[in-house]
């Protein structure tokens, strides 16, 4: 929920659906319908209006920067900021990119490479002053600003001449976003991006007056343009959201704003957060957890009487071993093969909580994202629990020197457990493996940033930001994010893949882009840079007065925005 | 030298008490004699020997546990997936325990819970023992070299025990295990961070007890015919200091180990998959609704040893103490400590009584 937070969740996120609709989503049911559905059902049952819906998290702050934040269009940030677009989720699981500020989802120039919008009639922030298209692109141009870094960077490279732009604090603008009016907001892109309107969903294209942007505390007082302010923050204990009068429901589709205030319960234990909403007494009748069930609270819920308050997703995040191709020995990818089969990814599953975890990974593109091709992988006639003797004699093959791998994961119980299951696999093919628990800000400088001398095996979990297959190639596998905050753990770099994935971005026709994508798919998967282990499921629990409590087939995420409380 | 010839008469009562320390027998001559007594009245408190015997029995396991576990086919690293049901949690009653897992099995693992207990001994002990070997060792020479030299050394350890005193030891000994470089052995860190931690409370009994003994009859002799000062501490001095640096360290372990479990328990401590009691407790918490065996096996092994050794520590104590030696041997160690406060209090109070009178 502060953004390291939430990025955090999210990749650890799996594509979702209530248990009933997991069984469509394998059976074909395409959770990612991107037109723009006029038809998609509305909201099955009448919203309920009133009470104080609390939010359970671990996180100890939220940053409602939305320059600043990587969080969904769906959760915490959408409650407060309205973008240009936002998520609509239905019953079935669906998830369509609807119209926000905007009156559509924007219109592309004959060539895609020019996005118009226009604003709606009506908008107003918080203290009553109308939102103009200047609000919007001020939004856009602060989130180059260095000082605010850590949100989603999609649209940086994708705006043309924004190399350069360090945002509007010195006085400069973009001028590749022009506001020819009060109402009308025009994006000028490098290259024709058909994925555009879910771009535009991200935080940072929200509206913020310019008057009132102290980039030093809009992260705890932002101005709100959604159905609900801040009111109240007590540093690391709670947030307290209460309506915002200015707030129109007729010009928003994708809120339903339920409750009349919500509470967000901060730094809270996920152990303790879960046995406190399957005890389901007092106020907590009124909660959800934020965070995923913890394994030994996954084994206990399944069978007892808070079972029915389970939610749980469809699978979706790719959980990955990410082997570090730059280390010495793994450049060779009979290596990195041998380790791919040498890992048990049975234990690897067992580990994170079971059947309930998640179905076993093939492919790098997640199911459910258009595009996803099966193909022959590495182990379609292995084992779950893989196939040790094999992986010695490739190893052996390989000439490996037999050093030990250092395999650094972050030291919470989770990963810990993972992580050991991983170990005995590898250790069963005679390779010899050190844990190197790290305190998580310690351990993502490790992975993301330097030159990534620091660790060998890691462990990674990744969901697109929008349903696009560029979303699950690109930040993992393109050379440019390697090192610097980027999510190429590997450090896997190929001069092939690189073209391939900017051939695929650059293609509108989506059937075209998916075969790119699906080629790019197997490209990398021949080279073994990381282990795909399990298709995550993502288990939450709310409290029995907590209704619409949904999580769509895409993201991994429950809709906090149309989750409301029985009266 | 009046004042000090009348201290030299009062010792070894007086002095002694007034350092709030564990009895310590007086001058040199006849501690020899008195060590078969020492050990008969050991046997004789029960509870002690009790503690001993447990003591004895951790040690002896912590030491065959490899060959144990061998014998019986298990080992605490190898995964037994098919001992788990469906959701990660062990199958069967109370924890899966079967014949072949004794103590049934971890859950998301299957890795056996007798193999981790036993093997977790060791980690328990070689670091309850190591660290409280370093503490030991600093504490007794820093506190003879205060109580006997004096002046800047004395002023120089007193201040550092009272820094380390008023320091939370915990928080710091969790920051330096989170900063500790990654190549730095584990468990070696443990044992000089708790042991490095836990000098003070011996360093302070040494010195008194050392300014105490210095101004003694024997070790004033031996000054005086010339004697160097590394004779007086190690000949003189230290052997006089043996018996309460033993019931000291014997009393410091369970402390130790202690720390060792709490690190490990906030994840701080030897890294996984090495068995330790306090990372199985940290991580049972979470299971206990689930799967309470996973708490209550190395719950148990860890209280079992910090009970044995500090009933043996009491024990020592007091068959160390010359004035409860007087009140003969038999009944519990709480009981004889309660009665022997009473009798210093009333000590204490006659004193008063004499100095008023003399006054």
């Amino acid at each position: 929920m502060s953004t390291t937070a939430t990025s955090r969740r999210r990749r650890l996120a799996a594509v979702v659906a209530p248990v009933a609709a997991a069984a469509l989503l394998l059976t074909g049911c395409n959770a990612n319908e991107r037109a723009n559905d006029a038809a998609a059902s509305a909201s099955p049952t009448a919203v309920e209006r009133g009470g104080t819906l609390r939010i359970l998290t671990s996180a100890t702050s939220v940053n409602w920067d939305p320059a600043m934040s990587q969080s969904l269009a769906i959760t915490s940030l959408g409650l407060v900021e309205r973008r240009l677009t936002a998520w609509k989720t239905d019953a079935e699981g669906n998830t369509t990119v609807v119209p926000d500020l905007a009156t559509d989802t924007g219109t592309p120039s004959e060539d895609g490479k020019t996005w118009t919008f226009t604003l709606k009639d009506g908008l107003a922030f918080e203290d009553g002053t109308p939102i103009t298209s200047a609000d919007v692109k001020y939004s856009v141009e602060r989130s180059f600003a260095p000082e605010l870094s850590g949100g989603l960077s999609y649209h940086k490279s994708l705006l043309e001449g924004a190399e350069d732009y360090t945002g509007p604090y010195q006085g400069q603008e973009l001028d590749s976003i022009e506001t020819p009016d009060d109402k009308t907001i025009v994006f000028h892109l490098n290259s024709a991006y058909g994925d555009w309107p879910w771009i535009v969903s991200m935080p940072a294209f929200s509206a913020v007056p310019q008057g009132k942007d102290d980039p030093a505390t809009y992260s705890t007082q932002p101005v709100a343009t959604g159905p609900y302010r801040v009111a109240e923050t007590v540093e690391g204990t709670s947030i307290t959201l209460e309506r915002n009068p200015e707030w129109d429901a007729d010009t928003d589709e994708a809120r339903a704003a339920g409750p009349d205030s919500i509470v967000f319960e901060l730094g809270q234990d996920a152990t303790v957060a879960a046995q406190r909403l399957i005890a389901d007494s007092g106020e907590d009748q009124n909660a959800f957890g934020a965070n995923f069930v913890p394994a030994a609270q996954l084994a206990q819920v399944q069978g007892g009487p808070a079972a029915d308050r389970l939610v749980t997703s469809g699978p979706g995040a790719l959980a990955y071993l990410a082997i570090n191709t730059q280390a010495a020995g793994l450049d060779d990818v009979d290596v990195r093969k041998a380790i791919s089969l040498a890992v048990d990814r049975n234990a690897y599953r067992v580990a994170s909580g079971g059947e309930i975890a998640g179905d076993f990974a093939s492919t790098l593109i997640t199911p459910g994202i258009p595009g996803r091709e099966e193909y022959e992988t590495l182990f379609d006639d292995v084992e779950p629990s893989g196939d040790p003797e094999q992986a010695q004699q490739l190893l052996a093959g390989a000439g490996w020197d037999g050093r030990e791998l250092r395999f650094v994961v972050k030291d919470d119980e989770a990963s810990l457990a993972q992580a050991q299951a991983i170990q005995q696999g590898l250790q069963r093919a005679g390779l010899k493996v050190a844990i190197e628990p790290q305190a998580d800000e310690v351990y993502t400088q490790t992975v993301t940033q330097g030159d990534g001398s620091g660790y060998d095996l890691t462990l990674g979990s990744w969901q697109p930001d929008f349903p696009s297959a560029n979303g699950n190639i690109q930040p993992l596998f393109a050379s440019s994010q390697i090192g610097g905050g980027g999510y190429n753990l590997a450090r896997y770099s190929n001069p092939e893949v690189d073209d391939l994935i900017a051939q695929a971005t650059a293609e509108t026709d989506p059937e075209k882009a998916g075969t790119i994508w699906s080629q790019a798919d197997r490209t990398i998967a021949a080279d073994a840079p990381v282990v795909p282990l399990i298709y995550t499921k993502n288990s939450f629990l709310h409290g029995s007065k907590v209704v619409n409590f949904r999580i769509p087939d895409f993201p991994a995420y429950p809709n906090y925005l149309q989750t409301s409380l029985e009266q | 030298m009046s004042l000090e010839r009348s201290d030299e008469l009062a010792a070894p009562g007086g002095t002694v008490g007034s350092t709030a320390a564990p009895g310590v027998p007086g001058g040199a001559p006849g501690r020899r004699s008195g060590r078969p007594a020492l050990w008969r009245r050991l046997a004789a408190d029960r509870f002690a020997f009790a503690g001993a015997v447990v003591v004895a029995l951790y040690v002896v396991l912590a030491l065959l546990a490899p060959l144990i576990t061998r014998a019986l086919g298990v080992d605490p690293y190898t995964y037994d997936l098919d001992a788990l049901g469906p959701s990660g949690a062990p199958a069967g009653a109370f924890g899966g325990i079967s014949a072949e897992h004794w103590f049934g099995v971890e859950p998301l693992t299957g890795r056996d819970l007798f193999a981790i207990v036993l093997m977790g001994s060791r980690t328990s002990l070689l670091v309850g023992l190591g660290a409280t070997a370093v503490s030991v060792l600093v504490g007794t020479l820093l506190g003879l070299a205060a109580g006997y030299f004096g002046g800047w050394a004395d002023w120089v350890v007193a201040r550092s025990i009272d820094v380390l005193i008023g320091l939370p030891a915990l928080i710091f000994m969790i920051a330096v295990g989170a900063v500790a470089p990654a190549w730095f052995p584990r468990t070696l860190l443990l044992v000089l961070v708790i042991g490095l931690f836990g000098w003070s409370s011996i360093a302070r009994v040494v010195r008194g007890q050392t300014l105490a003994l210095r101004n003694a009859g024997f070790v004033r002799a031996s000054r005086a015919l010339g004697a160097s000062h590394a004779h007086v501490l190690g000949r003189q001095i230290l052997p006089n200091l043996a018996a309460t640096i033993v019931v000291f360290t014997t009393i410091a372990v369970p402390g130790a180990i202690g720390s060792e479990a709490a690190l490990s328990f906030l994840g701080v401590g030897v890294p996984p998959p090495t068995p330790s009691w306090g990372r199985s407790i940290g991580n049972a918490v979470t299971w206990f609704s689930v799967d309470p065996m996973y708490l209550v096996f190395p719950g148990v092994a860890l209280f079992g040893i910090t009970l044995a050794f500090n009933a043996l520590g009491d024990g020592l104590r007091d068959a160390l103490d010359p004035r409860t030696a007087a009140l003969g041997p038999g009944g519990r160690g709480w009981a004889r400590r309660r009665q022997r406060r009473a009798e210093r209090d009333a000590r204490r109070q006659a004193g008063h009584d004499r100095k008023e009178v003399a006054a």
